[in-house]
């Protein structure tokens, strides 16, 4: 229980801290939620690394899926929106559901075949212009509503909002990870033999990661067009939902839980703040270059790279 | 009807000769390394714009971009693969991260360079119309299906009868066997991504030359070339031309039947057709486990 | 409880197990000798799901040829690899809890305890399964793992191998008490006769795949048959 000392203090910093010192600012805040946004993405993606053992290069077809699935839902069958982003984390399994066959090809072939089927739903949201609006995209999307006279459609609001959805999947991922199906889950990368013949029904467990994995997205894809209002297929399925989280989770260290969400806050915030106002255009090249640069120098991410550094220097001394 | 799916069929044979030297790099990469280059699209994307640089700024017909465009490309495969080289562990899986941010760089560095406004030739001879029969091309499309057969053709030698070609499939089918015979898989490796740089710089110029280009279309041709590749099987050369000759086919016939903006949806519509009811490709070995 | 009918398996052009009939019953000691690339392991690997088979294979009363890996080690058939292969990047203690939640459907850590009592390996419990270990506690990992599967059936792929008097004397004693304790039936891989003889009420010999003699270990070991294909195939 020590190691949950520092938790009730973090979370009155997030909670209620960021919110009371930065609440008017709407820069910052606005900022803060892309971060998480990406956060949740990054998390999800390491889930399905570290537990599926499956790397995806095709995020961006569930977080386009909630997407669109949450905006239909509320915009055109009238759903609540908070339920309507449930069901769209519901839709994102469907879509995972359907990517079910692929899990039997194997590392470098599934990567591709996720890419593929992004491309797919790309494809298909341009097209189903009676579904989706087409490549118009479609516009006004209904803010997250206020609930007791809080409205979580402000930026404080849906700060809040996604900081719980990112700290809650952060909580799932972890007591997965600890249980028996977790120890198996980490087991099966190099020993897929040892784990079968005990009984483990590895297929069964992989896919079941990339449902949780997908589900996970796609609620993220979905409180983001809440909150943005606003989507077309291009951005929805852009290839940037890819490409930051992986980034951010490589950088921040995807074997563990929290360095995906440090990598998503870092990584954005360079990226917005500094790489943005050199290159406007392209700045995602700077994404590409910290990515070659982190699998060549230490591909457990930043932290892991810092402490082989002190562990030299403590050699050395 | 029949004229409508005759010319579907003859252009999209043309167009597959183009796939068929995309797909066979990012086959003969792998199996020589067992490496997947998510960055091969961008090579010869890159391919095509420096057919696209040399005919605007120099004047002259985009052929005389392909010297240019294989020193380059060849470089930039060589480059990736000494990058590849660096990676210390689990190499299956870094190596798709390492070469899918390469593919980042060079699609933005092209959108940098070049924009993202859509370019294609303005060269009055490339366009030109080629006809045989009933049958409609444009010169460029049956040229560079003529250079894919050749370049084919000559790669299915070099690949059996030269010593550098069987000692590629000698380390892609055991490497510390043909280390023993005094192979050297490195340098193996090395030769096989400049070979594939060299596939890649003809087709880049090609697609140029009979197409539109964005610096998007990178990632989509790696998709279309990993498509192929299933379509195949691995390991089969044969496939890998039935495949790109069928992608081929199938865009052309969606697009005539159904509707551009549809086209994309082929290549991947046969994909999971092939996925669902022949996992192992056309030609591919059965590889289930007991 | 262990039925095989005819079971071949066939690599390509090449006949591992040819036409083999076996029984073996539930509190039976069987043993499984042969020369090197007779084709036990292949048997053992037919019968646990790894490689694919023709024939009958009848598990307590199923016939599970058609049953994935996972399922015949949840019906209760638990197997030992002949170079252990411990769970990577879990403990000793973690092995066992996969090992004893999946192939059981429950988790009980005092049988857990009892097992590692059992099999020496409460002191390393901690260790790293992948890293920590010696190559006695791996294969005693090995038979920990397949126990904690609360199997019927036991299949031992050479546990003796590689371990010098000592430990190889552990091991029979610990073989033994556990045919006892845990009621299992047991098809064990060796190639040392004394084992063999000392172990089993009955022995089976494979040779280039087929079964070529089969009973009490007085009866096997002198028969010439056996003998002769034996030879050459004795190691230290």
């Amino acid at each position: 229980m020590k190691q949950y000392k520092w938790l009730i203090p973090a979370l009155l910093a997030v909670y209620v801290a960021v919110p009371l010192v930065f609440g008017s600012d709407n820069y910052v805040m606005s900022l803060v939620i892309a971060s998480l946004v990406i956060g949740g993405i990054a998390l999800s993606w390491a889930l399905l690394g570290n537990l599926g053992g499956m790397v995806s290069f095709g995020h961006s077809a569930f977080f386009g899926v909630g997407a669109y699935a949450s905006a239909v839902l509320t915009m055109q069958h009238g759903v609540p929106v908070f339920l309507a982003i449930l069901l769209a984390g519901v839709a994102a399994i469907v879509s995972a559901i359907l990517m079910l066959p692929v899990l039997r090809l194997r590392g470098p072939y599934f990567a591709l075949a996720i890419l593929a089927y992004a491309h797919i739903f790309r494809i298909l949201a341009t097209e189903w212009t009676s579904v989706t609006g087409g490549s118009a995209g479609i516009a006004n999307i209904p803010r997250l509503p206020a609930i007791g006279g809080f409205d979580f459609g402000s930026k404080t609001g849906n700060y809040l909002v996604i900081l719980t959805i990112v700290l809650v999947f952060a909580a799932i991922y972890d007591m997965i990870r600890r249980s028996p199906h977790g120890l198996a889950l980490r087991a099966m990368h190099d020993s897929d033999d040892a784990t079968r013949v005990v009984g483990v029904n590895n297929t069964l467990l992989k896919g079941l990661m990339l449902l949780v994995s997908s589900f996970m997205c796609g609620v993220v894809g979905a409180f983001n067009v809440h909150y943005i209002n606003f989507l077309e297929p291009d951005y929805a399925f852009s290839t940037l939902w890819v490409t930051i989280p992986i980034v951010a989770a490589i950088f921040g260290g995807y074997r563990t839980i929290t360095g995906p969400l440090v990598g998503a806050v870092v990584v954005y915030l360079v990226d917005q703040l500094v790489v943005k106002s050199i290159i406007p255009t392209g700045h995602q090249l700077v994404l590409g270059l910290v990515l070659v640069a982190m699998i060549i120098a230490s591909p457990d991410g930043l932290l892991a790279l810092m402490r082989k550094f002190m562990r030299k220097k403590d050699a050395a001394a | 009807m029949t004229e409508l799916i005759m010319q579907s069929l003859y252009s999209g044979l043309l167009q597959g000769g183009s796939y068929a030297l995309i797909a066979l790099g990012l086959a003969l990469v792998f199996g020589a390394m067992k490496v997947i280059n998510l960055a091969h699209g961008e090579l010869v994307l890159l391919a095509a714009y420096i057919g696209y640089t040399v005919e605007s700024k120099l004047g002259v017909n985009p052929l005389l971009a392909i010297p240019v465009a294989v020193v380059l490309v060849t470089l930039a495969s060589a480059g990736i693969y000494l990058l590849v080289g660096r990676i210390k562990t689990n190499r299956e899986i870094n190596s798709l991260t390492l070469t899918y941010g390469v593919g980042v760089i060079i699609t933005n560095l092209a959108l940098l360079i070049w924009s993202a406004d859509v370019r294609a030739t303005s060269s009055s001879w490339m366009q030109e119309a080629f006809v045989v029969g009933p049958l409609y091309s444009m010169r460029s499309e049956v040229l560079f299906f003529g250079v894919s057969v050749v370049l084919i053709a000559g790669l299915w030698w070099w690949l059996s009868r030269s010593w550098y070609g069987r000692a590629v499939r000698a380390v892609s089918s055991n490497r510390d066997a043909a280390k023993l015979m005094g192979i050297n898989p490195g340098f193996t490796e090395l030769v096989s991504f400049i070979v594939a740089g060299i596939m890649a710089a003809f087709a880049g110029v090609a697609l140029f030359s009979y197409g539109v280009i964005t610096p998007a279309f990178g990632g989509v041709l790696t998709v279309k070339a990993f498509i192929i590749t299933v379509l195949a099987g691995i390991g089969s050369i044969p496939g890998v031309l039935i495949g790109a000759v069928l992608l081929g086919i199938a865009e052309a016939l969606t697009v005539t039947l159904a509707s551009s903006a549809l086209q994309e949806l082929a290549g991947m519509g046969l994909f999971l057709l092939v996925l669902f009811v022949m996992p192992n490709g056309l030609f591919g070995a059965a590889r289930r486990r007991g | 409880m262990l039925q095989l009918e005819n079971v071949t398996v066939r690599f390509g052009g090449l006949t591992a197990v040819n036409n083999v009939s076996l029984q073996v019953g539930s509190g039976d000691v069987v043993g499984l000798v042969g020369a090197n690339g007779a084709g036990k392991t292949t048997l053992f690997n037919a019968i646990s799901g790894l490689a694919r088979a023709g024939g009958r294979i009848v598990f307590d009363g199923r016939d599970v040829l058609r049953s994935p890996m996972y399922q015949r080690a949840r019906m209760g058939i638990g197997r030992t690899f002949q170079i252990p292969q411990p769970m990577h990047e879990l403990t000793v203690r973690q092995n066992l809890t996969v090992a004893q939640r999946f192939g059981t459907g429950t988790t009980d850590a005092r049988r857990i305890d009892e097992i590692l009592e059992f099999t020496n390996l409460t002191a390393k419990a901690g260790r790293d399964a992948a890293t920590g270990l010696a190559l006695s506690e791996l294969k005693a990992l090995e038979v920990a793992k397949a126990l904690a599967t609360n199997p019927k059936l036991l299949l031992l792929d050479e546990v003796l191998a590689g371990l010098e008097t000592n430990g190889k004397r552990h091991f029979m004693n610990m073989l033994k008490q556990m045919h006892e304790a845990f009621k299992v039936g047991i098809l064990i891989i060796e190639h040392d006769i004394e084992t063999i003889s000392n172990l089993c009420q009955r022995v089976a010999v494979l040779n280039f795949g087929q079964l070529i003699a089969e009973g009490t270990p007085a009866e096997v070991f002198s028969n010439p048959e056996v003998v002769k294909s034996y030879t050459g195939a004795e190691h230290a």
